[in-house]
């Protein structure tokens, strides 16, 4: 951007607008957070037993925040259990069976049924915590699993503490079948099941699969039952009312909920409650308060429901007051741990993404009225987190999406959605295709149906778990380890018991670099370090993944799978017809960074020796502070457009994917994948991970998922586009690349954020010019990009005051976060990026 | 359009200071600005300092240094010297055989304007096509001033146009007529800086007095007119305070721009004064009589806005950009809290 300055104004903070009195209460009612009369905390329920758990700690193994509450956790949820009436042959069915049944008990017997004032959706609690239905002898088996000193838990530990990364079965992350379960009701469903039930040998029928289908029997049934309990509830309400129109909407929902989502949704309304319902069970199935439960294409899901409505009458803006009480209901996600206060985002990954907008087939672009309609109550209700919106684009987009898009970006402090780039996300996922086999059910004539999970993961719908967040893995690791021939650079203390892990050979021997003559020597050993890193990832996972597929079923949630009825597999143990664990790369430019510098200033130029350099990074770099500049400054930056340094970013991009797919999970056959997320990681691994040849000292963040490091992106934001494009592949010179010209190594696709001065959204001539950004982006860049557009005194402001700027919203590596929550650190770190200005 | 002799042109090379991506603020769509070394005006408010001298130039930037000595060990000449905390350099005895600048460790010692042959440029240019090509944006040639590498200039012009890349000259006028004649046969667009109408102010502030200038001008007016009828023309006027932010000069550049150019003009910038390049001047070891100097108000700047448009020019060409005073001063109060600026090097008039 050109440093010349314009006359323009910070921007101001979003408010919502044209809301009715109706969303303007229920938006309130949300914002007075823990002063609410009504939430939906997670309430415990048990079965009573002494050996019962109600909370599993293998969902929040990437969370290592979490980490010293997990005891804490388990013992006090289960202490505040209520105790649920089992009926008498409970413990003779098998545990997937239980705990359908038991899942159903709650819901649909036990959670009182409320609806808001005035609210026009049905199903309002739903985050529980429920008994794991473990046997004695099953929570033994479990238990021993997790605690023993090769179990999941000392595993994952040693994992993180020793800067691998963090890695564990997590729930969420995919987009479910709902445009079958909105056309054949769960009736139909239910039906399916019964004849696949009925169509099963004896044998077959008491075996795994007979059960694993009655348990998804008695899942199928559990929206029609809790439907008709909040039916009841909306009569109930609507004889005490005597606001006639509030009593008619109050029948009307009755009726409505006397249909579906057992029936076929017929009207846009019923097709939203419906939806609302399959899909808040599944975060009570999953026990899980949505991170990554997705949508999908959503405005694509419910335009026919919505057209058809239209067409009879409804008014649009009613179709939104519908919508705007959807979102609503989505937010109250975070009420599940609403007494546990945020920091470093972590209230804030939640991720229930719609996916709007896109390529249909030959390129044809299917932007409609539904795509407008929800811009536009983004547009209002802004700020509000959830459901987090990701608008895809292509080479055909319309204008007028376009200028929507700006339009929004540029009153916001940033744009209130993520854009996803359509040709190279394809590109990835015709290379997964290719890759894992699986060219039947992804090819170029279903690609295009493609939609992202929990923030940019590129995944197909309703027939993929991908495990988008399971493996988060440091791909400097293999750095130090290189450095130190396999073994931690700094031995690993560990901070609560203060107790020293000897330092071992934990990576292969790969000799003392400073025998090394030449820089493909290092490389070679690089290479073997970061096979090594993968192969650790994959042990690692291995623990947790094959203890939820013996212990942690989610029947209704393979219900809405394609695969898990076919096969009579739970989706925990690879019942969808796609099966991919994503391994999510870490540190990728601090990595790249730190290899350019080895080569440039050990091998190239001479200006310092190995052994030098590796006293300087032990020694965190103290007392090597021109060396550290020479890293710093002299070295070539991945970001900067530089082809020496970006043919390094793809080397390192192309061996650390092709490694990644020849591993597959041992007891779920599930595929390894790569991609670049890095949630949070990037700050709080920075204190964990040891000095890092490119210049940063212990303790200081790394770089986030594909981004350039913090500094190095000085030429602005065509050069760091540019790179990125050309790391993940970059374009076909002859040839069709992997799609339409695009290569792309990561099918997950790759968070990309850029900050961008206010100044630039100041009249149209400069939106159209941001507008081209984004077009050229398509052509240049990676699969998708988060904007920031804010005001660096703003941030400063919001810093000082926080009590005045509540509803900031900023975006960190994939989601959205008030900014006022996030720690301190981050803020500054925001504040740093603003611009493009170099830092010193 | 006579047919220029390309030959031997990927031998020529040209002293630039910079190369600005996503320039957003020099012509048309998203532009990549190069910033040739080397100015035939001296302007007394010159945003780019550095530019003015068509050599090379070491400076020190204090911010960066880690006061390692190395540059002092180093030097073969003796030049450096490291007191206080501060480098101190011999202009005299200083060869600028950049020994310094390459060994720095932190680019503190930094050498202004890089040698690119034609070929290298042209490939650096083309790294933005996709975004040129998207937002109708281009090269842009700027300075410093461009005519003062005329041969380099001229060759990648025509090697821009030739790929198809749309072009802009950005140029003060003060050249040899051919000079800017042969410029303009490769130009789209020509930005053309009017700082003011009387020829004795000019001359004061800027060391040279107008005469040549418009009458290029007028003559690059002429050759568009009749040969280069697709290409455009854009006026830039620097508002400096006291010298040409006076409703006197921008009357009279309107009334000049009214008569003698006749709806010529596409647009017509008024580029507010701003001093950030306050810390340039001291890094090169100058004075600059403007480095107290207030940015204009946002009052100012409308009542000059409102002068042109008196004045009989199309209000709807008229732009003024910049930032005011009241923008300014939030911005320095917030600077208690951040570290000193590594202002960058390419702000253009």
């Amino acid at each position: 951007m050109s440093s010349q300055s314009a006359l323009h104004s910070p921007v101001p903070i979003k408010e919502p607008h044209n809301l009715s009195e109706r969303i303007q209460r229920l938006r309130d009612f949300y914002f007075s957070g823990i002063e609410r009369s009504w939430n939906n905390e997670f309430t415990c329920w048990t079965t009573g037993t002494p050996w019962d758990v109600v909370y599993d700690e293998m969902t929040f193994y990437i969370v290592p925040e979490t980490y010293p509450f997990m005891q804490p956790f388990r013992a006090s949820t289960l202490q505040v259990a209520r105790q649920v009436g089992l009926p008498d042959d409970f413990w003779s069915k098998s545990l997937v069976e239980r705990r359908a049944w038991f899942i159903k008990e709650v819901m649909v017997n036990y959670l009182p049924q409320e609806i808001l004032p005035g609210d026009l959706l049905a199903g309002a609690r739903f985050n529980i915590l429920a008994s794991r239905c473990w046997s004695e002898k099953e929570a033994k088996e479990r238990d021993r699993l997790i605690y023993g000193s090769q179990g999941s838990r000392a595993r994952m530990k040693w994992f993180h503490s020793h800067g691998y990364g963090n890695a564990g079965a997590t729930s969420g992350h995919l987009i479910p079948d709902h445009q079958r379960a909105l056309e054949i009701g769960w009736k139909g469903i239910h039906q399916d099941l019964e004849a696949r039930l009925n169509g099963m040998s004896v044998t077959e029928r008491r075996g795994p699969k007979g059960a694993q289908l009655r348990a998804m029997l008695t899942a199928s049934t559990m929206a029609r039952d809790l439907a008709a309990r909040y039916a009841s509830r909306c009569r109930e309400l609507a004889r005490q009312q005597e606001d006639e129109a509030r009593k008619a909407e109050l029948e009307q929902m009755a009726d409505q909920l006397d249909r579906v989502p057992w029936e076929p949704a017929q009207t846009f309304w019923e097709a939203v409650q419906a939806l609302w319902l399959n899909h808040m069970l599944i975060m009570a199935d999953e026990n899980y308060p949505g991170p990554g439960v997705s949508f999908g294409r959503i405005d694509q899901l419910l335009y026919p429901y919505w057209s058809r409505s239209i067409e009879q009458g409804m008014d649009r803006e009613w179709g939104k007051e519908i919508l705007k009480c959807f979102w609503i209901h989505a937010n109250t996600a975070y009420d599940a741990m609403i007494r546990v206060g945020g920091n470093q985002g972590i209230t804030s990954g939640y991720g229930q993404l719609i996916t709007l907008s896109g390529m249909g087939a030959e390129g044809r672009d299917l932007t409609n009225d539904l795509t407008y309609a929800m811009l536009e109550v983004i547009d209002e209700l802004s700020p509000l987190l959830e459901p987090k919106p990701n608008v895809r684009l292509h080479a055909n987009s319309p204008e007028e999406l376009l200028d929507r898009l700006v339009e929004m970006i540029a009153t916001s402090q940033g744009a209130p959605f993520l854009i996803n780039f359509d040709e190279r996300s394809m590109a990835g996922l015709l290379r997964q295709a290719r890759r894992a086999g699986v060219e039947h059910l992804i090819h170029q004539d279903n690609v295009f149906d493609y939609a992202p999970v929990g923030c940019l993961e590129n995944t197909m719908v309703g027939n993929d778990r991908s495990g988008t967040v399971d493996i988060n893995l440091n791909l400097l690791k293999a750095v130090e380890l290189t450095l130190t021939g396999g073994k931690d650079m700094h031995p690993v203390v560990d901070p609560i018991t203060g107790k020293t892990d000897p330092v071992r050979q934990d990576g292969p021997a790969t000799g003392d670099p400073r025998t090394f003559s030449t820089w493909e020597r290092f490389w070679e050993a690089y290479a073997e370090q970061t096979r090594h890193l993968i192969a650790r990832s994959a042990e690692v996972y291995e623990a947790s993944e094959s203890i939820r597929a013996r212990f942690c079923p989610t029947p209704y949630l393979s219900c809405l799978v394609r695969g898990c009825a076919e096969k009579g597999l739970d989706i925990t143990q690879g019942g969808p017809e796609l099966n991919f664990v994503t391994v999510e790369g870490v540190t990728f430019a601090t990595t790249v960074d730190s290899l350019l510098a080895i080569k440039h200033l050990v091998y190239d130029t001479h200006q310092t020796t190995m052994d030098e350099l590796i006293r300087a990074l032990t020694d965190n770099w103290k007392g090597h502070e021109m060396l550290q500049a020479r890293a710093r400054y002299r070295a070539p930056k991945y970001g900067q457009d530089n082809d020496e340094a970006d043919e390094m970013a793809f080397k390192v991009m192309e061996l650390w994917t092709d490694e990644t797919w020849t591993y597959q999970t041992r007891s779920t056959g599930r595929r390894f994948r790569p991609g670049m997320l890095s949630w949070n990681y990037w700050v709080s691994d920075g204190d964990i991970l040891a000095a890092s040849a490119d210049g940063r000292p212990k303790g200081q963040f790394l770089s986030n998922a594909i981004c350039p490091s913090n500094g190095a992106d000085i030429l602005g934001p065509t050069a760091n586009s540019n790179s990125v494009g050309k790391a993940l592949g970059g374009r076909a010179t002859e040839g069709e690349g992997d799609f339409a010209g695009y290569f792309n190594s990561l099918p997950n696709g790759a968070s990309h954020t850029i900050t961008f001065s206010s100044s630039l959204l100041r009249d149209r001539e400069h939106k159209e010019k941001f507008k081209a950004f984004l077009r050229g982006y398509c052509d240049n860049g990676g699969t998708c990009l988060q904007v920031n557009m804010v005001d660096v005194e703003l941030l400063k402001e919001a810093q000082k005051h926080p009590e005045q700027y509540r509803h900031l919203l900023v975006r960190v590596t994939g989601y959205n976060a008030y900014f006022t929550g996030i720690g301190r650190e981050l803020q500054d770190e925001i504040i740093a990026r603003e611009s493009h200005k170099q830092l010193g | 359009m006579a047919k220029q002799k390309t030959d031997g042109d990927e031998g020529l090379t040209a002293t630039v200071l910079n190369l600005q991506r996503m320039s957003t603020e020099d012509g048309p769509g998203i532009r990549t600005t190069v910033f040739f070394k080397g100015c035939s005006l001296s302007c007394a408010w010159c945003h780019n300092p550095e530019s003015i001298s068509p050599e090379r130039q070491v400076v020190w930037n204090r911010v960066h240094c880690l006061c390692c000595g190395t540059c002092v060990a180093l030097c073969p000449q003796e030049a450096l010297v490291l007191k206080d905390n501060e480098i101190r350099r011999d202009r005299d005895r200083c060869t600028l055989c950049a020994t310094c600048t390459e060994q720095c460790p932190t680019l503190a010692m930094e050498m202004l304007g890089k040698t690119w042959r034609l070929d290298a440029l042209v490939a650096e240019l083309l790294k933005d096509r996709a975004y040129f090509e998207r937002s109708g944006g281009g090269v842009t040639l700027s300075g410093g001033d461009p005519t003062y590498q005329a041969e380099f200039a001229r060759a990648l012009l025509q090697r821009c146009r030739a790929l198809g890349i749309h072009t802009a000259l950005d140029t003060c006028g003060m050249c040899n007529p051919g000079v800017l004649q042969r410029l303009i046969e490769h130009t789209d667009l020509l930005l053309y800086d009017l700082k003011l109408i009387n020829p004795e102010q000019h001359k004061r502030y800027t060391g040279a007095s107008n005469r040549v200038i418009l009458d290029n001008l007028l003559a690059a007016a002429d050759q568009i007119r009749s040969s280069r009828p697709q290409a455009r023309i854009w006026i830039r006027t620097p508002l400096i305070p006291g010298a040409t932010a006076l409703d006197g000069n921008i009357a009279g550049i309107a009334a000049f721009l009214v008569d003698r150019l006749d709806g010529l003009v596409e647009r017509w910038e008024l580029c507010a004064f701003n001093n950030l390049c306050t810390s340039k001047y001291e890094r090169l070891g100058q004075q600059w009589m403007f480095a107290d100097t207030p940015l204009p108000t946002a009052a100012e700047l409308d009542h000059l806005h409102r002068v042109a448009i008196a004045s009989g020019f199309d209000a709807s060409r008229v732009a003024v950009t910049g930032l005011s005073r009241l923008e300014r001063a939030r911005k320095e109060q917030a600077k208690s809290t951040r570290r000193p600026d590594p202002d960058q090097p390419a702000a253009p008039r």
